[in-house]
């Protein structure tokens, strides 16, 4: 087991997130994007005695703990995992307004705990597809908000198509990109040498951080960040 | 299956209806015993859970409200689930043995505290 569940991540970022920041981690299919939050969020917990908050609306959690474990990502005692599953099945009729149902799971974390400081949700993708609000726009100005007000560094889920394959399938004009604090994207780059997955941070507010494509790599011992890739 | 707002009870009078604040609040605050009380009496699912709390109270426990505490007491050992033969669409939640001895002592304790309080308030 490495020390640090994203190895390098100091090529990217000269200081830590900071409290009430959102986060968007994007990428296509397959690029580690939920790895990637689970092993960020296992390396700002630390041995701070802080909890987090992992909510799922995709995958189960017992599949995500299946995924990490297989990655040498340890889930700690203070990282839970919330998933939306047995609550879906059973409203599938009158499908709950999840970003409110969202607002009282971090609510009651926080009440259980006392010191949530760490919030992820996976993904925004779904999130769209089972609300029905009337205006996402609003909402999600409003949960970002919420999120900044609550001091929780977060980490919101984003799948992006391929562009290459696919480039009309992209809408620019999704309102997280601009109420983002951060921005991650995770890739993947065909070269001479196979193909490679790439980190890239995009933008992140009040930090220091490296424009340039790194490549990121996952063995049985978590995440490492190697080198640019162009 | 019927929406939540078709279980509506009517409001008897004014007074309960002015109580209703109060009730709202108690039971929100309180949602583990309210939860653990309606699994006293039969194993449910979170839907259920919900729907008893709301049909007796008339109070509506969000479902981001009562899913989390079932995962923690499920957690705790305090219940336990399983699918119901040929339904796995919900997975109803019972109380374990440890479970039916904490939410018996809590829900004693919790009787006791509001007659107590009701007994201060009224002097």
């Amino acid at each position: 087991m490495q020390e640090s569940a994203v190895l390098g991540l100091g090529k990217l970022m000269e200081a830590e997130i900071i409290p009430g920041s959102v986060i968007l981690v994007t990428g296509a299919e397959g690029t580690l994007k939920s790895t990637l939050v689970f092993g960020l969020i296992s390396d700002i917990l630390g041995n701070s005695g802080e909890h987090g908050l992992y909510v799922t609306l995709e995958q189960s959690k017992e599949s995500h703990l299946k995924n990490m474990d297989g990655l040498g990502i340890k889930k700690r005692d203070e990282l839970h995992i919330f998933d939306y599953r047995d609550m879906r099945r059973e409203w599938m009729d009158q499908e709950p307004d999840l970003l409110e149902a969202t607002k009282d799971v971090i609510e009651y974390y926080q009440e259980k705990y006392g010191n949530l400081a760490v919030f992820a949700l996976d993904s925004l993708n779904a999130l769209y597809t089972i609300s029905d609000k009337a205006d996402p726009r609003k909402s999600m100005y409003d949960f970002f908000s919420y999120l900044r007000e609550e001091e929780l560094i977060s980490f919101l889920i984003q799948e992006m198509p391929n562009f290459r394959r696919n480039p009309l399938s992209f809408d620019l004009d999704r309102p997280e990109r601009f109420l983002a604090d951060g921005t991650i994207e995770l890739g993947l780059m065909e070269g001479r040498s196979g193909v490679k997955r790439y980190i890239q941070i995009l933008k992140m507010r009040a930090a220091k951080h490296a424009m340039e494509k790194h490549q990121l790599i996952a063995d049985e011992c978590g995440l490492k960040i190697l080198g640019q890739i162009y | 299956m019927r929406k939540m707002a078709e279980y509506v009870p009517e409001i008897g009078n004014s007074d309960e209806y002015d109580c209703k604040r109060y009730i709202d609040k108690i039971i929100k605050t309180n949602r583990e015993i309210f939860i653990m009380s309606s699994l006293l009496e039969k194993p449910m699912c979170g839907y259920d859970i919900i729907k008893e709390i709301f049909l007796k109270c008339n109070v509506f426990l969000s479902q981001g409200t009562v899913y989390p505490v079932l995962y923690s007491l499920e957690e705790e050992g305090i219940l336990y689930a399983e699918y119901s033969k040929g339904d796995m669409r919900s997975k109803k939640y019972s109380l374990t043995l440890k479970g039916k001895e904490i939410a018996q002592k809590n829900i004693d304790e919790f009787i006791k505290s509001i007659n107590h309080l009701t007994f201060l308030i009224q002097r």
